[in-house]
């Protein structure tokens, strides 16, 4: 038995964490909210060069033929520093649906690009006043003439002006699973696509509308009504990766309580030593340790065929996106006053905490998916 | 990252599996799991059993060989858990003789107190219990006022301690003592003392738990005797002792955690039969919530068992996080057991004889407040991780 990353697995996070530091750790997320994603899009360049896109990518598209465990100091070191981008779901939602799912075409096309650097695949499934559920997708695909029509519209769609390329959950019958679509869009002029305003303002958020725009059959990933059950499988590697990230977020998130509290002082001594402080930090680290074994497990079990495959991953889901939120928002009591400004970073990591909570689902609906995955 | 077991291990698992099922009391496996009420019974029944255990050569598998153990590894060990823990078997009356003074002895006892001693914890012919805590010294020992005085060639001791675990049935006691003061270096001065409990200067008085048991007692101590040849270590040394004893409680934690999984478990079977509008209440979904939470935070905090472990294995020796373990695994038993109870409903409070299926999660219920307080509060556990692991500036007073 050995449950720990391997030391290449660490040495690379240690080449990732100190790339991230030259890139000045949460500055590049600041930037995105002043609209500045130049450092951005040069720090995903340097990523791709360190092979960072490549690792679950098959080596006959330029890949390196890893496993999704591979990827997890990256996802936690991305997670440290609040970096946006597409990188989860381009490597951890895309790539897996198009490895399973995919033609060949589709992965010589979209892989290799992927692996390369050159592509971002964005997600787009939520809609305005629905839920995230079959019913919830109503963005029609009809065929017509021998062509395909989409129509309809997308929310919420993750930093689509970095995107190159876009996942889309559609309908192309009823209002079940079975009538449910994935296709890939290539971004291009014609597409409609308007900002949202995000409160987490370094996560950009846009609009897709779609009113009869045509693709192709050869746009279709995996068979067409199967793209409800064929996301699930995708949205495994999806929220494994998302729960690193967020271990990685809410360590830093501990280490600055930590700090803070070793250096502040007042009534003549560190508040670090008021246990009401000291106690409240010690709980949030207990919860980083156990979010980051939960999501370890998650990253571990997904490239496998174990029977806790799917418990695993939604309670490394639901237990991290539940702690990050309080210890993202104790960290700010910590920092008293200094904690409620825009200059120090506490809030960056509140906001993000409540953005992941809610994408894609919700604490509740994933702990639903645990206990029906456990067959209860 | 891999979580397969070698081939030795599970032969290792098979052999203690066949053990156990030719072995344990009879109807044991089937559910047949009373053990008697008066004590000197229940004390002789649980004796027979590490009798039994000795015979195969179950009763200390983490010792040397040379000792009666097995010198096994700490995957065996855990191995070893789990496998009671599935089986479900009957408490190990001398714990505290065979995971925490044994051990101590080998490491630092003389030979005549390994000679004395040593067989007799594993044959559970002598019962060891644990003489820390004081009326006023519970979290901070190094208040205690038990004195031991030299007189001739014999040492005097005298004091109360309480809370002693085990104490009416055992024969042995692992003793805290003052023997010299040091008003600034307070840990200083101590000596641990091997008592006998069936002396004239030792009288032992149950005290009644809150769930009704009566496993903790007030022993007081009334020129108890013992000679310079019953000191562990050395004279006022015994801080020392204190924290190598405390270092060779290597799994127990696992232990109890393999315990809490399985007793999710049986919430998850009992929350399927017990019903809220005619239907069963895990289709309820608050309820369903509440048990995705549990599973989460019972598969974490063994999962970070095991990553603790991994660190353990690979330097040689448990770090510093380990402390976390405990801290999780009592107060998650404290949450579960309260859940467990009231999800019952109306029916939750029944007790005894007349709780709905058995009483097991009233009394774990009850027994759960016991948890977060024995073997150092959970205030203390903070204190330790803050200290140890974050690096937080020390607690008052130290
Ligand atoms: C089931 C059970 C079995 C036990 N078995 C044994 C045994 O076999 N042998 C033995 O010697 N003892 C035994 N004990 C005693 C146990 O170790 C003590 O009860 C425990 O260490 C706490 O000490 P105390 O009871 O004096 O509480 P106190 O130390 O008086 O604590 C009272 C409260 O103050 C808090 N507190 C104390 N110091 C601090 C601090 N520095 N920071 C923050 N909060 C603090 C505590 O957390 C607690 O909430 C047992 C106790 C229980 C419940």
């Amino acid at each position: 038995m050995d449950f720990s990353l391997t030391e290449d697995q660490e040495m690379f996070r240690g080449h990732i964490r100190k790339m991230l530091d030259t890139f000045g750790g949460t500055q590049v997320a600041r930037e995105m909210i002043e609209n500045k994603p130049e450092n951005l899009k040069k720090l995903y360049h340097t990523l791709a060069e360190l092979g960072c896109m490549a690792i679950n990518i098959p080596e006959e598209y330029g890949g390196l033929d890893l496993e999704s465990l591979d990827l997890v100091p990256t996802y936690e070191e991305l997670g440290r520093s609040l970096v946006p981008g597409l990188f989860m779901e381009t490597n951890a939602l895309a790539v897996p649906i198009l490895k399973k799912y995919g033609t060949d075409a589709q992965k010589q096309n979209y892989l290799s690009a992927v692996a390369a650097g050159e592509t971002h695949i964005s997600f787009a499934a939520l809609e305005p006043f629905h839920d995230f559920s079959p019913q919830g997708i109503q963005c029609t695909l009809q065929q017509k003439d021998g062509q395909y029509v989409l129509n309809g519209t997308k929310i919420l769609v993750p930093e689509a002006e970095l995107a190159e390329a876009f996942l889309l959950l559609v309908r192309t019958s009823g209002d079940q699973e079975d009538g449910l679509a994935l296709v890939l869009i290539d971004k291009t002029d014609e597409l409609s696509i308007t900002k949202q305003a995000s409160f987490d303002e370094a996560k950009h958020v846009a609009k897709l509308d779609f009113t009869d725009y045509t693709i192709t059959e050869e746009q279709i990933v995996g068979e067409a009504d199967k793209g409800w059950a064929n996301l699930q499988e995708g949205l495994l590697y999806f929220n494994a990766a998302l729960s690193s990230y967020m271990v990685g977020a809410m360590e830093s998130v501990v280490s600055m309580a930590a700090d803070y509290a070793n250096i502040r002082e007042q009534f003549g001594q560190k508040i670090g030593r008021f246990q009401a402080i000291k106690h409240s930090i010690v709980d949030m680290k207990v919860h980083l340790e156990i979010a980051r074994s939960l999501s370890y497990y998650a990253n571990w079990v997904a490239d496998t065929d174990e029977a806790d495959r799917e418990a695993a991953v939604y309670s490394a889901r639901t237990y991290t996106t539940e702690k990050f939120i309080e210890a993202s928002a104790q960290n700010i009591q910590i920092h008293g006053g200094i904690g409620f400004t825009e200059e120090i970073d506490c809030h960056l990591y509140v906001k993000r905490a409540r953005y992941y909570d809610q994408y894609l689902g919700s604490t509740p609906f994933y702990q639903e998916k645990v206990v029906a995955s456990l067959g209860w | 990252m891999d979580f397969t077991f070698t081939k030795k291990e599970e032969k290792f698992r098979t052999e203690l599996r066949t053990w156990l099922e030719e072995n344990l009391p009879e109807g044991w496996l089937e559910g047949k799991r009373d053990l008697p009420e008066d004590i000197e019974e229940y004390s002789r029944v649980l004796r027979d059993w590490q009798n039994k255990l000795y015979e195969g050569g179950w009763a200390a598998i983490a010792w040397p060989k040379e000792y009666g153990g097995r010198d096994a590894s700490l995957m065996e060990e855990i191995i070893y858990h789990q496998e009671m823990v599935r089986v479900k078997a009957p408490p190990l009356i001398n714990y505290i003789g065979i995971h925490m003074v044994g051990p101590t002895l080998i490491d630092m006892g003389t030979d005549e107190q390994k000679e004395k001693y040593l067989k007799k914890i594993l044959t559970g012919e002598e019962i060891w219990c644990q003489g820390y805590s004081e009326p006023n010294a519970g979290s901070d020992l190094t208040a205690i006022k038990t004195r031991a005085v030299k007189d001739g060639d014999r040492w005097l001791i005298n004091g109360q301690k309480v809370w002693t675990s085990f104490g009416h049935v055992a024969d042995k006691c692992f003793l805290l003592t003052r023997t010299s003061n040091h008003p600034e270096k307070k840990h200083r001065g101590i000596t641990v003392f091997l008592i006998d409990m069936d002396q004239p200067g030792v009288e032992t008085l149950p005290i009644v738990q809150m769930d009704g048991h009566k496993e903790f007692n007030e022993v007081y101590l009334t020129d108890a005797e013992a000679t310079d040849a019953d000191i562990v270590g050395q004279l006022d040394s015994g801080w020392h002792v204190l924290i190598a004893l405390m270092l060779h409680e290597r799994t127990g934690i696992g232990a109890e955690l393999f315990t809490l999984e399985q007793q999710f478990n049986d919430t998850v079977k009992m929350s399927q039969q017990y019903k809220i509008n005619g239907r069963p209440l895990i289709q309820d979904p608050m309820i369903r919530q509440k048990m995705a939470g549990f599973y989460a935070r019972i598969r974490g905090s063994l999962l970070n068992y095991y990553r603790n472990l991994t660190t353990t294995l690979k330097n040689g020796r448990p770090g510093p996080e380990s402390s976390i373990d405990k801290l999780v695994v009592s107060e998650l038993n404290k949450e579960l057991s309260s859940f467990a109870v009231e999800i019952q409903g109306h029916h939750g409070v029944l007790w005894d004889q007349d709780a709905p299926a058995d009483s097991k999660w009233q009394s774990l219920f009850l027994a759960s407040f016991g948890q977060t307080i024995g073997g150092g509060t959970s205030e203390v556990q903070r204190n330790t991780i803050g200290e140890r692991v974050l690096g937080l500036p020390k607690d008052m007073g130290r």
